[in-house]
Parts: C-alpha cells; sequence; structure tokens
C-alpha cells in the first residue's frame, strides 16, 4: 500500500509540474496566438504598420461594392467595436458575404484603411436549414 | 472490475465475444448516420452540401482527443497501480488515437478549402491539433523502442500522462484565441447546431466510437498474445 | 471540385482508413493468437 501510495504523490507532482509549465507557456504565448486582428483590437492598441497581418470581423451590410476598375472590390470589416475599411483585388471565397465573417491578409494603410491580398471567409458555430435561416438567407453576396 | 480484468484469460473470454460485436455494431451504427447525413437532412443556410462532412470530421476529432485521454488514464493506472494491463491498452490505442487524429486534419483540410478557402491555416486549434497528431507517432515511437530494450513501460506512461496538456488547449483554442477555426458548436449545455442538422452526428459518433473501441480491442488481443509468447519462449529458453 | 465532390473526398478517406485500420488490427491479432496456439501444441 505505501509503495502505491508513493507513486500516486509522484504522479500527481509530474502532473502539476506539467500543467504548471504549459500555463506558463501559455500566458507567454497569448497574444501571438491570435490569428487575427480585430477592428476593436487595432482601435485600442493603434495600427500595426509595416507587416503583413489579418484581419478578421463581420462584413458590414450593405458595405460590398465593385471598384471602377471592375475586379477589386471595397467593403467594411467591423466587430461591433470599430469599423475598417479593406480594398481588395483577386478570387474571393464562396462563404464571402456581408452580415458574415470574413478574415483578410494584407496590410494596413497609415490611414486606417486596409489593403488585402487575400480573402478567407469565416463562418460561425451556428449551422441551419435555409428555411430556418430565413432572412439571414437573402443577405447580398458577390455576384458570381 | 479492475483486478478481474488483470487476469489475461479472464480479459480475455470477455475481449473474445465482445470484438466482432463492438465493430459490426460500430459499422452499423454509423451507416444509419452516413445515410441520414448523407440523404436526410437539409443543406446549411451558409455553406451548403459541404456541411455534411461534419458528420465524419466532429468523431475524428473527438477520437483523436479521447484516444489520448485513454492512454493518459491507462498510463497513470500503470503507475499508481501496476495494472498489467493497462500498459497494453496504453499501446493499443496509439495507432488507433494517431490515426483518427489525421483524419480529423485532412477531413478539416477538406472541408475548410470549399467553406474558408483555405487548405490549412496556423490558427489555435489546427496547430494544437496538428501537435497532438506528432505527439501520438512520438508516443508510438517511444513505446515501441521502450518496449525492444526491455524497459517496463514507465517512460511511456509517463510522455502519456505529460501528452494531456494538449487537450485542453485544442478544446479551448476558440475561445481564448482568435482563431479562424469557429467557436464550440456543441456543450454540455446544448448545441447551436439546428436539430435537424444534428441528428445524424449522434449516430456517427456512436458508431465510430463502438468502432474504435473494437479495432483497440483487437490490438490489446494481439499485444497480450505476443506477451505470452515471449514468456513462453522465455521459459522454454533456459 | 463541386461541393459534393469534397463531401465524396473527406467520406471516401475516412472510410478507407478505417477499413485499413481494421484489417491490419484483425492481421496482428490473428497472426499473434494464433502463434499462442501453436505453441501450445
Amino acid at each position: 500500500m505505501k509503495a502505491k501510495h508513493q507513486r500516486l504523490v509522484l504522479v500527481l507532482l509530474a502532473l502539476v509540474a506539467v500543467l504548471g509549465a504549459s500555463g506558463l507557456a501559455l500566458s507567454a504565448l497569448k497574444d501571438q496566438a491570435a490569428f487575427f486582428y480585430a477592428p476593436g483590437d487595432v482601435a485600442r492598441d493603434g495600427l500595426p504598420l509595416g507587416k503583413h497581418v489579418r484581419l478578421g470581423g463581420m462584413v458590414e451590410k450593405g458595405s460590398i461594392a465593385r471598384q471602377a476598375d471592375g475586379v477589386s472590390i471595397a467593403f467594411v470589416v467591423t466587430d461591433g467595436v470599430a469599423k475598417v475599411p479593406v480594398r481588395f483585388r483577386g478570387v474571393v471565397p464562396d462563404l464571402f458575404k456581408e452580415d458574415s465573417g470574413v478574415v483578410a491578409e494584407g496590410q494596413f494603410q497609415s490611414d486606417g484603411s486596409f489593403v488585402a491580398d487575400n480573402l478567407l471567409a469565416k463562418h460561425d458555430e451556428k449551422y441551419m436549414p435555409p428555411q430556418v435561416a430565413g432572412a439571414m438567407h437573402e443577405t447580398k453576396s458577390l455576384e458570381p | 472490475m479492475l483486478h478481474a480484468l488483470a487476469n489475461p484469460t479472464r480479459f480475455l473470454k470477455i475481449a473474445r465475444p465482445l470484438t466482432p460485436i463492438l465493430l459490426w455494431l460500430g459499422v452499423a451504427l454509423f451507416a444509419v448516420g452516413a445515410w441520414g447525413g448523407l440523404m436526410r437532412t437539409p443543406p446549411d443556410y451558409l455553406q451548403g452540401e459541404t456541411v455534411r462532412i461534419m458528420y465524419i470530421h466532429v468523431p475524428t476529432a473527438w477520437l483523436g482527443m479521447g484516444g489520448w485521454s485513454g492512454i493518459a488514464i491507462s498510463s497513470i493506472v500503470f503507475l499508481v497501480w501496476r495494472h498489467p494491463l493497462a500498459s497494453v491498452a496504453a499501446r493499443a490505442i496509439a495507432v488507433p488515437g494517431a490515426v483518427f487524429a489525421a483524419l480529423c486534419l485532412v477531413t478539416g483540410s477538406i472541408w475548410g478549402r470549399p467553406t474558408w478557402g483555405t487548405w490549412w491555416q496556423w490558427d489555435g486549434r489546427l496547430t494544437s491539433m496538428l501537435l497532438l497528431f506528432f505527439v501520438y507517432l512520438a508516443y508510438i515511437a517511444l513505446a515501441r523502442a521502450d518496449h525492444d530494450r526491455g524497459g517496463d513501460g514507465r517512460i511511456p506512461a509517463i510522455f502519456g500522462i505529460a501528452g494531456t496538456v494538449l487537450l485542453p488547449i485544442i478544446r479551448y483554442s476558440v475561445t481564448w484565441w482568435n482563431t479562424l477555426h469557429q467557436g464550440q458548436s456543441i456543450g454540455l449545455t446544448g448545441s447551436t447546431i439546428d436539430s435537424a442538422i444534428l441528428w445524424p452526428l449522434f449516430w456517427t459518433l456512436a458508431g465510430a466510437s463502438l468502432f474504435f473501441a473494437g479495432v483497440v480491442l483487437m490490438r490489446m488481443r494481439a499485444l497480450v498474445a505476443a506477451q505470452r509468447v515471449e514468456a513462453r519462449l522465455r521459459r522454454l529458453a533456459v | 471540385m463541386t461541393h459534393w465532390g469534397f463531401v465524396a473526398a473527406a467520406y471516401g478517406v475516412t472510410l478507407t482508413a478505417a477499413a485499413v485500420l481494421a484489417l491490419a488490427s484483425w492481421r496482428a491479432m490473428v497472426t499473434a493468437e494464433r502463434a499462442v496456439e501453436d505453441l501450445r501444441r
């Protein structure tokens, strides 16, 4: 019995050590591990200029507009706290729609706007049939 | 119950009939879920038909992670109680767990291309899951090396416990950090998935779990048999 | 690839991998248990 208890204590100590070490590593990693900046982050902490970064949020309703050159598009990314205007030229993912999530890769401009070279669609954890989605289903997306 | 199973003969008496039941019942339940998920459920309002990949991707994710939990629990039981079947169980889970973790990454990638627009991104969820897969490979190599050198299984067991730290990281990655992967859709309090789309997932999850257990049982039986042969050969060599 | 193509690819990869895993595990089990029987004789 005694030996078993000794082993149990050793295992628990090892567990605590591992968890403690990873907890420390995690808190160090916290800020770097974010996949994208939200508009609110940038409004609060300042523009990460000169770096190739990601901007994520919702595509503001009514904001998608084709530009005069016929290829580029402009839209606004919002997180409910702040907004960032974005310009993009390239192929757009199927799920890129207004009132839907987006992650844009590119660079911030000094005027606070964002020029994207790649777009990813981000969807939330809600799944439902079209009938249930109702009005949500009818949001404007880019014409094919 | 643990001590009843400690005797390999007793374990085999239960494992032999149980193995085909788990495998075939698992396949049957999964088939019901796949039929429902491919033929009976509606498409998603946003992503359309690709949502049907969920019925495969979610079970592989849960089992990839659940498999490692099994390794961790077996490792603790082995280290503390020296249960003879515990290290066998951990080693038997390793390859199926790694396969399901890999399938999670592959099906996730296939799902990501038409929805997110990319095969892969280094976000918190995907990266930590990939890390778990690498840890599985490391464990497999470690367990094999330890066994070949005549080790008693203590080192792989410690590794099996240490690797557990990845599980809460994977689970909470979508909560702690901004990620491309969406947040939790299934929890203890409910689900954000409409019931019309959700129901086949219970079937594929149950089926895949039983199938996984059946495979682990087969691998345990193979390891136990190998142990008996080794023991017999050692006695004959004297 | 159409969306059904991606769905088919995901299901195909999974079912193939699961089948290979089960078959390989079953073969290993049968071989090992047969070896025990052979030693008995």
